[in-house]
């Protein structure tokens, strides 16, 4: 900035003084002018820019190079950083999004086995209760069958288990002479059967 | 009346007893012959019960070879003719007891009836009668099964009695427990 700023005044000094001169020429004698303040600042130049201005300019210019390269790399820095920090919100938010969706995917996943896994437990949970309602209901008519069947033979075979009981009982206290009666008895009541069957079978 | 006819003793039970008194008569006809051909004087043989009640009963002589002609024709046309009847028992009965439903069936069934006695364990108690064609089962089995719906209602009745008196007895614990819980 400060070399560009020295070469245009220069440039500017040199224009300024020509355009002097070529009035004056105008009016009378400036080319001899003008070669003089060529030469003046042709000696000038090499007075003001002698090496210890130069040095001091390529101080000059290093330091603002420096400071620039500081400044850059700063920038340089900060932008590194917030870059970074901007990948790593975008790789977050990336990674966020997509473990999302993954987890999204894989909890529907698991929500329809789950369903699927229900809906069969259900299945088989109604069939299991069909089969049991179906088995009790057998059992219970088989019972029933069972039951009825067995209440059948029983009352059918009433007459020998009482028999059975009652000799058991009284068996042995039972003669003839006490079965007598009652066998007449009997006989008493089969008299005209007895008869009949005895005419017509004779 | 038939010539042949002669008075059945109760004593005569099954025919086995006639075949036996026809052998028997036959015995005393022979020996009577005997007598007669040596010209001895008839003395009356020693003779079984069955002939004796035999010729009781029919108010006969036996040294009369009529009579003894009377008596075997008659016998044998109680073989033939007779009615049998097969009584069964559940133990063997004594003589007696035979004798008296052969008196009884004598009286009010057939005066030539004749009687055959078997076993049938099972009865308990009463008879088995079997005649010609039909089957009568007096005994006390036979009775009880006539008397089946009887038994049948009256083991319904106790049963509802004895679920009745368990139905009581579960309240009377569960008001118990509940008494003793509050």
């Amino acid at each position: 900035m400060i070399i560009s700023g020295i070469t245009i005044l220069v440039v500017f000094l040199i224009l300024h003084s020509g355009s002097s001169s070529s009035t004056r020429t105008k009016k009378g004698k400036p080319e001899n002018r003008i070669e003089d303040l060529t030469d003046k600042a042709e000696s000038d130049v090499e007075h003001i820019f002698n090496e210890d201005f130069r040095e001091e300019l390529r101080n000059r210019g290093r330091l603002h190079f420096e400071k620039i390269i500081g400044e850059n790399a700063m920038f340089l820095q900060q932008d590194l950083r917030l870059t970074t920090s901007q990948l790593n919100e975008f790789m977050k938010t990336e990674i966020t999004t997509v473990l999302k969706d993954e987890f999204s995917k894989y909890e529907e996943s698991i929500n329809d086995a789950k369903q699927l896994a229900i809906d069969s437990i259900q299945k088989t949970q109604t069939t299991i209760e069909q089969q049991r309602e179906l088995l009790t209901q057998q059992l219970n008519d088989q019972l029933a069958s069972e039951k009825s069947r067995s209440l059948t033979r029983f009352e059918s075979h009433m007459a020998d288990i009482v028999n059975h009981y009652v000799l058991e009982a009284v068996g042995e206290q039972i003669d003839m002479s006490e079965q007598l009666e009652f066998i007449l008895a009997q006989m008493e009541r089969n008299k005209e059967s007895i008869i009949k069957d005895i005419r017509d079978g004779a | 009346m038939d010539k042949n006819k002669i008075i059945l003793p109760s004593t005569i039970v099954s025919p086995t007893d006639i075949a036996r008194l026809v052998r028997e008569i036959e015995t005393v006809d022979d020996y009577f012959r005997q007598l007669e051909i040596r010209g001895k004087e008839k003395t009356i043989p020693r003779m079984s019960k069955l002939l004796d009640s035999t010729i009781a009963a029919n108010q006969l002589s036996i040294d009369d070879s009529a009579n003894r002609e009377h008596i075997v024709q008659g016998l044998q046309t109680v073989q033939t003719s007779a009615p049998i009847m097969h009584i069964s028992f559940s133990v063997d009965p004594p003589g007696s007891h035979v004798q008296s439903l052969v008196t009884w069936l004598r009286k009010n069934i057939d005066d030539n009836v004749l009687v055959t006695v078997g076993l049938q364990p099972n009865i308990g108690a009463g008879c088995v009668v079997r005649t010609t064609n039909k089957i009568f089962d007096l005994s006390l089995r036979e009775y009880f099964t006539s008397k089946r719906d009887f038994f049948t209602k009256i083991l319904h009745e106790s049963m509802q009695e004895s679920q009745s008196d368990q139905a009581n007895s579960k309240n009377e614990q569960v008001s118990v427990i509940s008494g003793a819980t509050t």
